[in-house]
C-alpha cells in the first residue's frame, strides 16, 4: 500500500499522516508499516543550531500516533476514514521505549491486532529502526465511535498515556 | 484455596490493574466508577481482558452490570457456566 492509498484510507493529514508506507498486511491479524524521519519533519522546526544530538530524538508522542495510525489500517483498513465515525486513541499500556530514531530513521513498526470488543480496539507490537528495536507496546486501545457520540465538553474520552 | 476463589482472586487482579489500584484496594462491593472514578472506557477495558483472560465473552449489553467486583464476578460465572 503505497502513500496515495495511505491518505486515501486514513482521516489523518498532513503534517500527522505518520505512516508513509505498508509492507504488507494479513487482514485483522497483523500490519508492518514504516515512516520515515526527516530533519525537514515539523517536530524539529525549534531545534536550535548547535543542539545536541539529544534534540533530535524523534518524540515518543509522535512514535505512538505513528504506530496508532498503523493499528488504524489494520483494523478498518479502508473504512478508516469513512464519514460519520471518528477515530479516538484511547491510550497505551506497558509502553517501553528501549531506542530512539533519529532523521535519516526508517522507523518500521509490527503491529498485532489482538481484540475488538464495542467497537473499540486492541492492538500490541513492536517499532524498530534496521534490526534495533527502539519500542515495544504492550497494549494500545483505540475506539471508533459516532461524530455525533463525541462532545467537546467531555471529558470522558480523554487521552491517558502511561509510559 | 478453590477453583472458584481462584478465579475470583485473578478477576481482582485483573480489574485492579485496569483500574490502577492495589488488589487489596479493591473491594467486593466498591462501586467502579463512584470509588475508583473508572469512566465507561475502563469499563470496556476490563470486559475485553475478561475476554482475553477467561475466553468468557460477556455481551456489551451488559456493561452496565459490570459495576463491582462481585457483580462482574456473578456475570463471568454465569456466562462461563461456572458452577459455586
Amino acid at each position: 500500500m503505497d502513500i496515495a492509498k495511505v491518505q486515501a484510507a486514513l482521516p489523518q493529514r498532513h503534517p500527522l499522516l505518520l505512516v508513509d508506507r505498508v509492507l504488507n498486511m494479513e487482514p485483522g491479524r497483523s500490519i508492518e508499516t514504516i515512516k520515515a524521519v526527516t530533519a525537514s519533519d515539523p517536530c524539529y522546526a525549534d531545534v536550535p543550531v548547535g543542539a545536541e544530538i539529544g534534540a533530535y530524538a524523534y518524540p515518543v508522542s509522535l512514535l505512538i500516533e505513528s504506530f496508532g495510525q498503523s493499528a488504524a489500517l489494520l483494523w478498518l483498513g479502508d473504512e478508516a476514514a469513512a464519514d460519520g465515525s471518528v477515530l479516538l486513541f484511547l491510550g497505551a499500556r506497558e509502553y517501553r521505549v528501549e531506542g530512539r530514531a533519529y532523521p535519516g530513521d526508517v522507523v518500521r513498526h509490527v503491529v498485532h491486532l489482538e481484540q475488538v470488543v464495542a467497537d473499540t480496539a486492541f492492538a500490541t507490537g513492536e517499532s524498530w529502526v534496521g534490526d534495533t528495536r527502539i519500542a515495544h507496546i504492550g497494549s494500545l486501545m483505540a475506539a471508533r465511535r459516532p461524530k455525533d457520540a463525541v462532545g467537546t465538553t467531555s471529558n470522558e474520552e480523554d487521552r491517558h498515556v502511561r509510559t | 484455596m478453590s477453583e472458584l476463589e481462584q478465579r475470583y482472586a485473578e478477576l481482582r487482579e485483573i480489574i485492579a490493574e485496569v483500574l490502577e489500584i492495589e488488589p487489596e484496594e479493591l473491594t467486593d462491593s466498591g462501586d467502579f466508577a463512584e470509588e475508583y472514578q473508572a469512566d465507561s472506557l475502563r469499563a470496556i477495558e476490563i470486559l475485553a481482558r475478561i475476554d482475553k483472560h477467561f475466553k468468557v465473552e460477556i455481551p456489551q449489553s451488559e456493561l452496565p452490570e459490570l459495576r463491582n467486583l462481585k457483580a462482574t464476578f456473578d456475570a463471568v460465572s454465569r456466562h462461563a457456566g461456572w458452577q459455586g
